[in-house]
């Protein structure tokens, strides 16, 4: 069997690297993902460990690496991903590393800082021409522009002790959120002895802070005073405004305003400069930070796993103890060849014991992975027992496409799944982010083998869209019926509707060869028929889906040399299931072969007959199928009772027989070795183990071990009645899923195609019509039925098949390896 | 149920189908492809034209077909890292898609009871399948 068929041999291998070339044996085997480290400090806290200095000066330089990629996504560029290989550095290059990456960000953070001086100055340049160049004219100016005006005569008449009367200006610039109060504020507390002017700049200002443009406010007061100028002052300070000095000759003013033009003219270009050395920073850093980034990760990788490793009684070489796949030891132990060559002294590998469970490996390639991933979602399984997945590969979909036959909607599914399979080498559906896309995707195979079983069970259901094909003739002939019970015009008019009788001769002309009759999608009783054969067919199909789990469990017997529980456990099982539900099976396909249509009234039934099995009774209305089927029923149930007591007590107590045994033979304790039987349900908890150990073996506790084979017994035994219960889900998913459909058709399609006898009014209508029963169809019958019917396929893999022979208490071999977590 | 019109109209309506449907009279015989193995002629009674559908001579193609792939394919699959997979694969999907089939074709070999159609269908199906 392929390599599926149960996880690989892997071993427990000691390393000893030597100090100088650990480091680059490391490296290597990361670069190849082969081996998972064991954790051999565990007791150590993460900072007792030897080669945390090393670990905490990579996440140092992480640190910087992060400032750094803030700075380059602020200014809006993007990281290129790294190319190439890219090996981690040996240790001595950190140092190097580090000055670079400390002399780059230094570099950067003082261009910032330049720049955003330069950027504060140029603001109150800006604020400052704003202010002067606002048009703010004083009102004395004014009043002398006006000439003689009322005004001035009040002014001028202004004598005595307000001699040393002069008039100040404070000028500056608010925010314009303050403004209001600051006016208010202005006129409460000096009120009558200035005046105050505001206004908006016409430009807006960018904030050198935040880079975004803002209005200011400007004003101008004039105010007289000495103690007013104070109060004003201490106002503007507390709102925190711009003040600027303000000169009273208007070419003053303009001189001050050139002035100012020209400063800002020379910073922007001293800005311009500084902004054109921050880009070439900047590209630098695009440069140089990706791959850095990806070797300092491997170096702190590295680095974490050598912490994993114990240092020897010489401190000459690192102990690392590592899970390994048998197959890869050759190439471990070549890699480790190469890569200590230079050192000298070669690492060297060899196998050890092991005493606990080792990881369980399964190799996959992208068809498989699919389904071993479904098997692993509930559990993966155990040291080296068998792997349901693949079986699961072809039974997973035809499950799903027992619920979901349709040839139309298995056949969209196909497509969908065939268009994502052919594309799947193409780098933009590779790189998608949407994670529904993402899910669809990795599930493609799945999804182009549920299509095809879909398209199969589609065509055996007949139904396509919900409508049946006559691919070959119908076995049904009305005529013959019609003919041969005098059907006339009258005699149909008067009945609705009439039933075909098969015992009248030439009505039935023999079983349609492909699938369920066309006939019956013509019946107004279909579902009569239908929900007896899907019925029937569910539980078929679940018996023959049990027993097959029950027989997986015989290999890991025979792998762990547990043949004691074929015996004990395996064949009482399957007597118990077959012996019941086999025979009801049994019974079913008897009652196909030998029912006539002539004695359909009186014809058995079955689920009677089973009843009255179980309760050892009779109905006398109730005739027997075949002669003798009261012994034969009686003999299967006592058989299947008396399995249970075997089920329950055989394998305890041969197995506390043999530990007693073993125990009489070694009285000193030492035990023939091999792990204790770990009484879990129904798999061994045994491996193989190396000739040269001899591990101490568990005492068998014997409640315990009874406990556990109680329970075992009594899930396999109810198990298997609500375990073939369950899987009339199939007859009733099934069942939805066609009564959807035809709602969908009648009430959707049919509508459109029975429009109008006029040629141009169905076409036109059809269009929308169409457009909705297609959306209808996708959303609906493919998304919503495909989900749940999914779902329910995968509940029976996981609860009714799997719980028959697995166990999925294992985990993963989870590698070093420096490959990107998100694969 | 629906409510239909009067009796006499829909008479009349598949008694228009009729018409439209008798200028082809070489569909019939389109039908008989099948091979005649079925219930004996009776005697007295018109031979219906509809034909016969056997019962062995599906069992043994379809058991012939999933036999090839299920038992013969695996002989034939080239050897390489896949070659357990692909001959479960093939295997389980033999068992399968056989089982089913055979329930299919075992549920429908002695029907205890017919379709009941309503009498439009009859008036229509009685002369369209004949």
């Amino acid at each position: 069997m392929g390599s599926m068929f149960r996880g690989e041999e892997v071993a427990l291998v000691q390393l000893f690297l030597p100090t100088a070339a650990a480091y680059s044996c490391v490296s290597q085997l990361g670069e190849l993902g082969l081996v998972e480290f064991r954790d051999l400090n565990a007791s150590v806290s993460a900072f007792q460990r030897r080669f945390v200095a090393d670990v905490r000066r990579c996440e140092e330089l992480e640190k910087t690496f992060t400032f750094l990629q803030e700075e380059v996504r602020r200014a809006g560029l993007a990281l290129p991903v790294p190319e190439g290989r890219l090996p981690a550095p040996p240790p001595r290059d950190l140092l190097r590393i580090q000055e670079e990456t400390d002399r780059l960000s230094q570099e950067l953070r003082d261009v910032r800082g330049n720049q955003q001086a330069l950027q504060i100055q140029l603001h109150q340049l800006r604020l400052h021409s704003a202010v002067l160049g606002q048009g703010h004219v004083p009102p004395l100016a004014a009043a002398q522009m006006d000439g003689p005006s009322e005004r001035t005569p009040l002014l001028l008449s202004l004598g005595g002790p307000h001699k040393d009367l002069r008039v100040n200006f404070v000028a500056g610039a608010v925010e314009p959120h303050k403004a209001a109060a600051l006016e208010r504020l202005l006129w409460r507390a000096c009120r009558g002895f200035l005046i105050a002017s505001f206004r908006e700049t016409e430009q807006q200002l960018e904030d050198p802070v935040t880079g975004e443009p803002a209005t200011w406010m400007t004003f101008l007061i004039s105010y007289w005073g000495e103690q007013i100028g104070q109060k004003i002052h201490k106002i503007t300070d507390c709102f925190h405004c711009h003040v600027f000095p303000f000169l009273e000759q208007e070419e003053a003013r303009r001189a001050a305003l050139q002035q100012l033009q020209q400063q800002s003219q020379e910073l922007q270009e001293v800005l311009g400069e500084t902004e054109r050395f921050l880009s070439q920073v900047l590209g630098r850093v695009q440069q140089l930070l990706p791959p850095r980034q990806v070797q300092v990760r491997k170096m702190k990788a590295v680095y974490l796993a050598l912490n994993q490793c114990s240092v020897s009684t010489t401190h000459k070489c690192l102990i690392a103890e590592v899970w390994c796949a048998t197959r890869d030891l050759p190439v471990l132990q070549e890699v480790l060849r190469d890569s200590s060559s230079e050192a000298g002294v070669s690492a060297v590998a060899h196998r050890i014991p092991c005493q606990d469970m080792p990881p369980t490996l399964i190799r996959t390639n992208r068809f498989t992975a699919s389904f071993q991933g479904i098997v692993d979602a509930y559990g993966v399984g155990r040291y080296q027992e068998v792997n349901p997945a693949p079986y699961t590969i072809v039974t997973f979909p035809f499950l799903f496409a027992v619920m979901f036959g349709d040839v139309g909607h298995g056949l969209l599914m196909f497509l969908f799944a065939l268009a994502m399979v052919l594309a799947e080498d193409r780098p933009a559906v590779k790189t998608a982010q949407n994670e529904i896309w993402q899910t669809f995707f990795g599930g493609r195979y799945l999804l182009l083998l549920m299509g095809l079983f879909s398209i199969y069970t589609g065509f055996i259901y007949n139904e396509c869209f919900s409508r049946a094909t006559t691919i070959f003739p119908s076995g049904w002939s009305v005529a013959a019926m019609a003919n041969q019970s005098g059907w006339s015009d009258a005699f149909l008019a008067q009945h609705a509707v009439l039933t075909l009788d098969p015992s009248v001769k030439g009505v039935f002309l023999g079983p349609y060869p492909f699938g369920i009759d066309p006939v019956w999608s013509l019946a107004g009783n279909h579902l009569s028929f239908l929900n007896s054969f899907k019925m029937k067919m569910s539980v078929i199909l679940g018996v023959t889906h049990m027993a097959f789990g029950v027989v997986l469990g015989v290999f890991n017997h025979l792998h762990f040399g547990q043949r004691h529980r074929l015996l004990l456990e395996t064949l009482p099982e399957l007597t118990f299931l077959l012996g019941l539900f086999g025979y009801l099976v049994f019974l079913v396909v008897y009652k196909w072969l030998s029912a006539s249509a002539t004695s359909a009234a009186s014809a058995p039934s079955i689920l009677i007959h089973f009843i009255n099995m179980f309760l050892f009774s009779r109905s006398p209305s109730n005739q027997p199928l075949f002669p003798g089927q009261e012994v034969v029923q009686s003999t299967l149930v006592v058989l299947a009772l008396a399995t249970v007591p075997v089920l329950l007590l055989g394998t305890p107590l041969y197995l506390l027989c043999r530990q007693r045994r073993h125990s009489r033979r070694d009285p000193a304790g030492r035990q023939v070795g091999w792990v204790g039987h770990l009484p879990d349900s129904g798999v061994a908890g045994c491996w193989p183990l190396q000739a040269t150990s001899l591990p101490p073996a568990l005492q068998l506790v014997p409640s315990e071990v009874f406990m556990h084979q109680a329970i075992h017994t009594i899930e396999f035994c109810l198990g298997c009645i609500s375990n073939t219960a369950s899987y009339l889900r199939l007859w009733a998913l099934s069942l939805a899923h066609a009564q959807l459909s035809e709602v969908l058709w009648a009430m959707v399609m049919r509508l459109g195609l029975g429009m109008g006898r006029e040629v141009g009014v169905a076409a036109v209508a059809l269009v929308p019509i169409f457009a909705a029963f297609a959306v209808l169809t996708v959303a609906i019958l493919l998304v919503m039925e495909g989900l749940s019917a999914f779902l329910h396929a995968l509940r029976l893999h996981w609860v009714e098949f799997q719980n028959k022979f697995y166990s999925g208490t294992g985990y993963k071999l989870s590698p070093f390896t420096f490959a990107l977590e998100d694969e | 149920t629906r409510v239909r019109g009067s009796p006499q109209a829909s008479a009349s309506a598949s008694r228009v189908l009729l018409r439209m449907l008798s200028p082809l009279p070489g569909r019939g015989s389109a039908h008989l492809v099948c091979l005649q193995l079925g219930p004996a002629s009776h005697p007295g009674i018109p031979r219906p034209a509809m034909t016969a559908h056997s019962f062995a001579l599906p069992v043994i193609i379809f058991t012939t077909f999933w036999g090839l792939i299920g038992i013969a394919g695996p002989w034939f699959v080239p050897k390489g890292p896949n070659r357990g997979v692909i001959i479960t694969m093939l295997v389980a999907t033999a068992v399968c898609c056989y089982l089913f089939w055979l329930i299919a074709i075992l549920a429908q070999l002695n029907p205890l009871f017919g379709p009941q159609l309503k009498n439009e269908t009859i008036w229509y199906v009685r002369f369209l399948w004949e």
